[in-house]
């Protein structure tokens, strides 16, 4: 795993070399490399569709214009996602407080899946259930304030250890152990009540 | 309310994040063998933890890519074909 890591980064060095000398197709091959991770977490902490992607791929055309300034020597992965962790605070910071508590936008994946449901009828027992908790884990997600949802979305969809986390979102690892730790209680005490 | 010692909820996010020393870890567990109210806790952090681990990976819709080529400025790859 840590040889795999080692040899990606590898690659993205070169893709961004080529890209300082002014090709463009080598950018591309960086966004099709991390295309899913970026929009995923983009999608887990907006909780909507269309903004993910707006998100996601503003990330990448702010990581290509600033590609020089990016250190060879660290981890692209965490560079890219700290500009797009950013671009998604901001954008919750414009939003009303109570959107994350919204029933859902019109076109988004929550009214798909019930009227899905509906219209499909008798949907086997535990495919409706499976259905059910994705939905509700988008639910709980969103329910979480800010500050522990950005940590707990790293920490538990990217799978990322604790120190890169803090290297994202530019937060010292005591704080970033706090967060998780309390983002994990409020998880606890929101799924408890349900 | 809760009176066991604080410790043991720092003890519980510890071990969650691996991030615990064997005697704490030992503490720990025999502090949940003998108090089902830390037990329910510990459980409860536990079941939310696989519940997200449950989370399908989303991908980024078709299209995605050619939407981020879409949107780079065009002068840098002019400063390319300059060389």
């Amino acid at each position: 795993m840590e040889r795999r890591r080692y040899a990606l980064d590898e690659l993205i060095n070169k893709r961004i070399n080529e890209v300082l000398k002014g090709k463009q197709d080598a950018f591309e091959e960086i966004v099709i490399l991390f295309q899913h991770r970026l929009y995923h977490v983009c999608y887990r902490m907006l909780n909507n569709k269309q903004e993910a992607e707006d998100i996601a791929q503003e990330a990448f055309v702010r990581a290509y214009i600033n590609i020089h300034t990016f250190d060879q020597k660290r981890k692209f992965s965490t560079w890219i996602f700290r500009i797009a962790t950013n671009l998604c605070i901001d954008r919750i910071r414009k939003k009303k407080p109570d959107y994350h508590l919204d029933a859902e936008v019109p076109g988004t994946e929550g009214l798909t899946m019930y009227s899905q449901i509906a219209a499909a009828g008798d949907l086997p027992e535990e495919q409706i259930e499976k259905m059910e908790a994705q939905e509700r884990i988008r639910y709980e997600i969103g329910r979480l304030p800010d500050k522990y949802r950005s940590v707990i979305i790293l920490r538990y969809f990217e799978e990322l250890p604790l120190q890169e986390i803090g290297d994202i979102l530019e937060l010292p690892l005591g704080t970033v152990k706090t967060r998780v730790h309390r983002g994990r209680e409020a998880l606890r005490k929101q799924m408890g009540t349900m | 309310m809760n009176t066991c010692p604080e410790k043991i909820i720092d003890y519980m996010h510890a071990y969650l994040d691996e991030d615990i020393r064997p005697e704490e870890e030992r503490e720990l567990q025999e502090h949940l063998a003998n108090c089902s109210e830390c037990k329910e806790i510990m459980d409860g952090l536990e079941e939310s933890i696989s519940f997200l681990k449950s989370a399908t990976q989303i991908k980024a819709p078709a299209g995605f890519v050619d939407g981020v080529i879409a949107r780079l400025p065009k002068e840098k790859s002019q400063v390319g074909a300059q060389r």
